[in-house]
């Protein structure tokens, strides 16, 4: 075995690829520094040793044969020829490198060198770029917003799972045809066209916000928010646009539900008030009405006495002026608060408004094991209300009706009728009524004075609000015995006049 | 010890309901004082002080119900008469079932008021008496030695002398002395009163 010169050394050192040398029997004189590296041996423990210990097994077994074979003449099948092969690390993984084989001139007993050349390395780089591709598309896929890509015609370039799934339409159906003429809804196509064009106009990188809907191959529109940018070539003109949309259908709609059900709220919180109003007025009021009834009672006692205390009685008596005064300013406060609320009067169609509370209305009706039903004409003149205290009415009217059925109805279930129809005059009459005992004479002529209850529980101004309400409205509440029984409540509501007339 | 006067006493924050009340009770002849507030009657009331209170259930501060609760862990017996207005009628239902003597929803007839308070001062009366009745009791039974006291379950249960001679095993003789001193003691006249008082003070 012959060792290589200093000089040969040296190249070798300075090699970047692997080299080995080995003799006419298969066994290592040289192994450089890029060798050491790529398979793991230091050059000492290489020297000396059969190549095939750097083969797979499988090339390993048939080496010593062929370099036999060449040897004894006959044919170079690897001389000369460059090839990728399978290598073994001393760590006993695999890699792929490129090989080639030269016969060293000159060397008797012929020595070969072999060249390799990590290959996986630019595979590994190959595959690198071919995953980052693979990722960034997937990136695209995966984007809850829908990616749309055109050139300055509009024509789609690129579109990612997101888009095709909220459009339904396949890849092929989208990528290549005009994005507003393919995807956006008709009614939109102007908005759509008018933000194409504003975008490949504006020279800013901040993106522009759009709104418009587009149509699925099935199903309904979907209402998408659009945020656009444009793409610029080196010469900063524009090549195409950039549109990143979120569908916002169901997130808008369960808005105008979550708009609708506050709306709702405010309107039952301010039905509510009517009751609770009530209750604090009937609990302030108590306290001067009790305390005039205690002096009074104590004036009456004080005067049976044989010598009755002229002064105590008198100093009680002022006292009663006093809390009468002050039971006075109550209801003057009361009068005013309802006189001064926030009154919205607008032009309504009564029978949506009644519509409106039907569905509060007809829980009363299921507690009170009773039915609500409506009789509304149509079409009806539109009347100038303040919609919330008409509704207050409404409900205060046809609370009463349930409460006042008492136990007498046998089985059938209880009705209370909401009506609504047309006067003689063009007007509109409402009417609550009933199907119950009615109103007895005497009750019928106390029925509207404040503080006038037929109820245990009744603090005896529903009725009275009721009246002052419909009386700000240039109407008046009136009661009529129903046909054939009963008991009914109406006001008529002069049409709304249009301004101008 | 001769008996403190009763009293009604009067918590309403409302000047003129609290003091038309006054007056009413004043006019009647009944002996009040009043307060604005819970806080300031709790502050001055003795538990030993007899008579009534006519209470509002709607105060601010502390309420009526609340005031209730204050006077129930002080061990008050003193009857509270609560008076409610509209629609406060949850609030008394509550006030009765911890305890309260009555309630009156406000306003009221004069006599309403002064049938229940005479009613009231009758049930304090009673209570306190009971409750002197068996302080008394239980001083007698005090001053009972332990031998009596022995003497005194046993025959409280039904046991006669020979019995409980030989539960105790002492001669019938001695029972009949300590049984003598029992019920000198006790100041009972028969042993249908001492079974009486006992069960006044059973636990």
């Amino acid at each position: 075995m012959t060792a290589p010169t200093p000089d040969v050394l040296a190249l070798l050192a300075a090699t970047l690829d692997a080299v080995v040398i080995m003799d006419d029997r298969g066994r290592i004189v040289a192994f450089n520094a890029s060798a050491e590296e790529m398979f793991g041996y230091r050059s000492i423990d290489a020297l000396g040793r059969n190549v095939s210990m750097l083969m797979t097994s499988s090339d390993r077994a048939g080496h010593d044969d062929h370099l036999r074979r060449y040897l004894a003449g006959g044919e170079a099948r690897v001389l000369g020829k460059g090839r990728d092969v399978h290598v073994r690390h001393r760590d006993g993984s695999e890699f792929s490198v490129f090989l080639s084989v030269g016969l060293i001139p000159n060397t008797d007993p012929p020595m070969f060198v072999g060249y390799l050349h990590d290959t996986s390395l630019r595979r590994k780089a190959l595959a690198t770029l071919e995953k980052e591709r693979q990722v960034n598309r997937l990136y695209l896929d995966l984007a809850q917003v829908m990616l749309v890509a055109t050139d300055r015609a509009g024509i789609v370039q690129l579109v990612n799972q997101r888009a095709i799934r909220v459009l339904k339409k396949g890849d092929a159906a989208i990528v290549g045809c005009n994005w507003i003429d393919c995807c956006v809804s008709p009614e939109d196509h102007a908005a759509a066209r008018n933000a194409f064009r504003a975008l490949l106009m504006s020279g800013s990188d901040e993106p522009q916000i759009s709104e418009y809907h587009v149509r699925p191959a099935e199903g309904e529109d979907r209402f998408v928010t659009w945020r656009g940018v444009s793409l610029r070539d080196s010469n900063n003109v524009a090549t195409g646009i950039m549109l990143s949309g979120e569908d916002i259908t169901d997130q808008r709609r369960a808005e105008s539900e979550a708009h609708k059900a506050l709306e709702r709220m405010n309107s039952v919180s301010r039905l509510a008030t009517m009751g609770e109003m009530a209750a604090g007025i009937s609990h302030e009021l108590n306290q001067p009405l009790a305390a005039i009834a205690n002096y009074a009672q104590a004036c009456v006692r004080l005067l049976r006495m044989p010598a009755a205390d002229i002064p105590e009685v008198s100093g009680a008596l002022e006292q009663i002026a006093g809390q009468a005064l002050r039971a006075g300013e109550i209801i003057r406060r009361i009068r005013s608060l309802v006189r001064n609320e926030d009154v919205r009067r607008e032009s309504q169609d009564i029978n949506e408004l009644i519509r409106e509370v039907h569905g509060l209305l007809a829980s009363d009706a299921r507690v009170h094991d009773g039915r609500l039903a409506l009789d509304l004409s149509f079409p009806l003149p539109r009347v100038t209300v303040d919609g919330v205290q008409i509704q207050q009415v409404l409900m205060n009217l046809v609370h009463n009706a349930f409460e006042a059925q008492g136990q007498e109805h046998d089985g059938a279930p209880f009705e209370v009728r909401i009506a609504t129809r047309p006067t003689e005059t063009g007007d509109v009459e409402v009417s609550v009524s009933d199907f119950g005992p009615g109103l007895a004479g005497e009750v019928e002529q106390k029925i509207f004075e404040p503080f006038f209850t037929t109820k245990a529980t009744g603090t005896g101004l529903g009725l009275a609000i009721s009246r002052s309400i419909i009386k700000a409205h240039e109407a008046r509440l009136g009661y009529r015995a129903n046909q054939p029984r009963g008991a009914c409540f109406y006001f008529v509501l002069p049409a709304h006049q249009e301004s101008g007339i | 010890m001769k008996e403190m006067p009763q009293t009604v006493f009067v918590v309403d924050d409302d000047d003129a309901v609290r003091n038309s009340l006054r007056m009413l009770l004043k006019s009647a002849g009944v002996p009040s004082d009043a307060f604005a507030s819970a806080q300031e009657f709790l502050s001055t009331y003795e538990v030993s002080h007899p008579g009534c209170l006519v209470l509002d259930v709607r105060m601010p501060g502390m309420s009526g119900l609340e005031m209730q609760h204050e006077l129930n862990l002080r061990g008050a017996t003193i009857p509270v008469i609560f008076i409610t207005g509209h629609g406060d009628i949850p609030m008394a239902v509550e006030a009765m079932q911890h305890g309260a003597f009555d309630f009156l929803q406000k306003p009221f007839r004069d006599q309403e008021l002064l049938d229940r308070v005479q009613r009231a001062l009758i049930r304090d009366t009673e209570y306190r008496a009971r409750l002197r009745h068996t302080d008394k009791i239980r001083e007698r039974l005090a001053s009972l030695s332990p031998r009596e006291r022995e003497v005194l379950d046993l025959v409280t249960q039904g046991k006669a002398n020979k019995m409980v001679a030989g539960d105790l095993g002492v001669s019938q003789r001695t029972v009949e002395i300590h049984r003598a001193h029992v019920m000198q003691k006790m100041e009972a006249g028969s042993l249908a009163e001492l079974v009486r008082m006992m069960m006044t003070v059973a636990p």
